[in-house]
């Protein structure tokens, strides 16, 4: 009885939505730094993604020209961290804080510039879910339906595209002749310099292709799911996305995964506290779940993490 | 060539740096003034507030806040300035600026300045503090605590979650189960009473009723809001009632999008939470910015007595229920006498409400 109430579909779906703004972070994270640029610029990022894809939406009124904005935006300051951290070869960590205190500072302004006053926008009407089955009868055929449904088909289409994007792109890592070029830049960029694969090129591509990717979090924080812009609204999520990088191995699926498992466990610990009449445990160690269960899985399940072994150094061409 | 490159590199993202710090510090700009009132009284009080990370545009008790200073400014001619916290860290050195340049009396904004406040207060004996939701347990001469009785106004919109969610005929959101929610921003005093209050509120015409409460840690995650808010209705919750600022306009959102009904905070979020409509019932309003305007008004009238704690209750007009808005016509004569019986009560003092559960 208790077990079927706190277990529902519907806790699993919290936990895909509550995970995939984090895990289209650490997606692309992921792939930035296999070509060795490390991007802690990943929450401002989003924020950035975020402002544009609501001032877009709201000021045009078309909810994926909004999307189309927050990617773009995103990649026009992904190539600011690209410029100083590959070509200027300036120390990509503090490339990375700049760009998020920029971001903090350019939002705020921004927020008072466009609309006004600060805070919080008008809202957007957010992205319908992809899928709109109807939900069939009663009996036990219609609660498998009702499981499956809710699970699998009630998300909105960045969520489907960011388990494309991990799928596919784990595969491409090892399965290609992009993955094997990749990862070379980010072990060794003397020896895939010296055998003619463009360092600076293919940097530039990765760090473009995280922008892409935290564009699209930023997108399903805002156009799909809150349906506003707040100041500061990404709140820590683009450095969690790092977090499940690294417990993800810098592979883009485990990367997803480890997002999966956090918003798992947020979810879960919101349902939890709806039972505390029976579970009598103060909602503070209810909070502090998610974090416990990182350090708990870190420490015990993953084992060593081994980052790229030329992460964060920047490359200087010959010639 | 690569390294001139670099060093004026290094010097764009110092200057962007800099020049986005004072963005987050900067005053907002006051609006051109307006053409100066005839008989503006005038006064030499400065008064200022510092916002709470929260910061100015919650529409909550920050924009509350300045709204009296505002009115002070208007009404009384004070001079007024306010600062925004980005970062907890910001507290202290936004108080000691205000401090220093001469404003007095200053508010700080929320419960969690409360530290910063005794810590800097005794700086500046000659200063007066006022710490909106701050309980100073051995006040220093120079501090007043503007506290609420926000269990007063959270029992009233307790009464009406309580005898709406047995009356499923009214509404069709409104589920046959006898269970309302609660939605909690981080798990301090003022949010505590404003649960304390709606569980006994809605106790008190509902007595097998079940509230079920959710800390969402957060006063500025709509998403968490939004999923707190979710969470409750699939546990059979029909009408929410959120006090966890921003967190809490995530709820509203998913009540709407689930057809739930909501019970606002602190301001009338009716007014707040734009294209709401008759998803939300009422608010369980503080008035903030009273308490702000009469400490000022106070200040100038050469009477503002610190070193201690004021509390505004019901009585005080300090917190009460906002208007029902597009509820108005259909709510049952029922309810609100309901709720006007429970005003007269606690303003009689027949029924105390408690502040903890």
């Amino acid at each position: 009885m208790l077990l079927s109430d706190i277990i529902t579909p519907e806790l699993f779906a919290s936990a895909v939505r509550l995970a995939t703004p984090i895990a289209l972070a650490a997606v692309g994270a992921s792939i930035c730094e296999r070509s060795g640029v490390v991007n802690i610029a990943m929450e401002g990022l989003m924020l950035i993604a975020a402002f544009s894809g609501t001032a877009v939406a709201l000021l045009s009124g078309s909810t994926w020209l909004g999307v189309l904005a927050a990617v773009v935006a995103s990649m026009a300051f992904a190539s600011l961290h690209a410029w100083a951290s590959i070509n200027l070869r300036a120390d990509q960590v503090i490339s990375g804080t700049a760009i998020n205190i920029l971001a903090l500072g350019t939002t705020g302004y921004l927020m008072e510039t466009v609309f006004g006053h600060p805070g919080t926008t008008d809202p957007v009407r957010t992205i319908r879910p992809v899928f709109d089955f109807p939900s069939g009868g009663s009996g036990a055929l219609a609660t498998v339906w009702t499981w499956v449904d809710t699970v699998l088909f009630s998300y909105t289409p960045i969520v489907y595209f960011g388990m494309f994007a991990a799928v596919f792109l784990t595969w491409a890592l090892y399965r290609t002749r992009w993955g094997l070029r990749l990862r070379s830049l980010g072990e060794h960029p003397r020896a895939a310099d010296t055998v003619g694969i463009d360092v600076y090129r293919g940097r530039w591509s990765a760090v473009l292709a995280s922008g892409f990717m935290a564009g699209l979090a930023g997108a399903n924080l805002t156009l799909e799911q809150v349906g506003s812009f707040t100041e500061g609204m990404t709140n820590g999520r683009g450095f969690i996305a790092l977090a499940a990088m690294i417990f993800g191995r810098w592979v883009p699926g485990g990367g997803y995964l480890a997002a999966l498992l956090f918003g798992f466990a947020d979810a879960l610990q919101l349902k939890l506290q709806i039972f505390s009449d029976v579970i009598d445990i103060p909602p503070q160690f209810f909070l502090m779940l998610p974090y416990v269960l990182t350090v708990v899985v870190l420490a015990g399940v993953v084992g060593r993490a081994v980052a790229p072994a030329a992460v964060g150094k920047p490359y200087k061409a010959k010639g | 060539m690569k390294s001139k490159w670099s060093r004026s590199l290094a010097l764009l993202l110092a200057l962007a740096l800099i020049a986005s710090l004072s963005v987050g510090c900067a005053a907002p700009q006051e609006p051109a003034p307006q053409e100066p009132a005839e008989e503006k009284p005038t006064t030499d009080v400065k008064a200022a507030m510092v916002t709470d990370v929260g910061g100015l545009g919650d529409k909550s008790f920050n924009d509350m806040s300045y709204a009296g200073l505002q009115r002070a400014e208007s009404e009384l001619g004070v001079q007024i300035e306010v600062l925004e916290s980005k970062e907890p860290t910001d507290y202290e050195s936004n108080i000691n600026q205000l401090a220093n340049a001469g404003f007095n009396p200053i508010f700080a904004v929320g419960f969690l300045m409360t530290d910063t406040v005794i810590k800097v207060a005794p700086q500046f004996p000659d200063v007066n503090f006022g710490g909106i939701d701050i309980f100073f347990e051995n006040p220093t001469p120079n501090v007043l605590g503007l506290l609420f009785k926000e269990q007063e106004a959270g029992y009233l919109a307790g009464v009406v979650a309580g005898k709406l969610t047995a009356m499923p005929d009214v509404d069709p959101r409104i589920n046959d189960k006898k269970v309302v929610g609660f939605v909690g921003g981080m798990e301090i005093p003022p949010v505590q009473k404003f649960e304390a209050g709606f569980i006994a509120g809605v106790k008190s015409v509902l007595p097998d009723a079940e509230v079920k409460s959710v800390y969402t840690g957060t006063f500025t995650d709509q998403q968490k809001g939004i999923e707190a808010g979710k969470s409750l209705i699939e546990g059979g919750a029909d009408i929410i009632f959120a006090a966890a600022g921003a967190t809490g306009n995530g709820t509203a959102k998913a009540c709407k999008d689930n057809k739930a009904l909501f019970i606002g905070v602190d301001a009338d979020q009716y007014e707040t939470i734009e294209g709401i409509g008759d998803t939300i019932i009422t608010s369980a309003i503080k008035r903030v910015d009273n308490a702000v305007f009469l400490t000022v008004k106070d200040a100038v009238d050469g009477k503002l007595k610190a070193g201690e704690n004021r509390v505004f209750g019901l009585a005080e007009d300090g917190v009460g229920l906002a208007p029902y808005h597009d509820w108005e016509t259909k709510m049952p004569a029922d309810v609100k006498a309901a709720v006007d019986k429970a005003i007269a009560d606690i303003k009689a003092g027949t029924v105390t409400v408690p502040e903890s559960k």
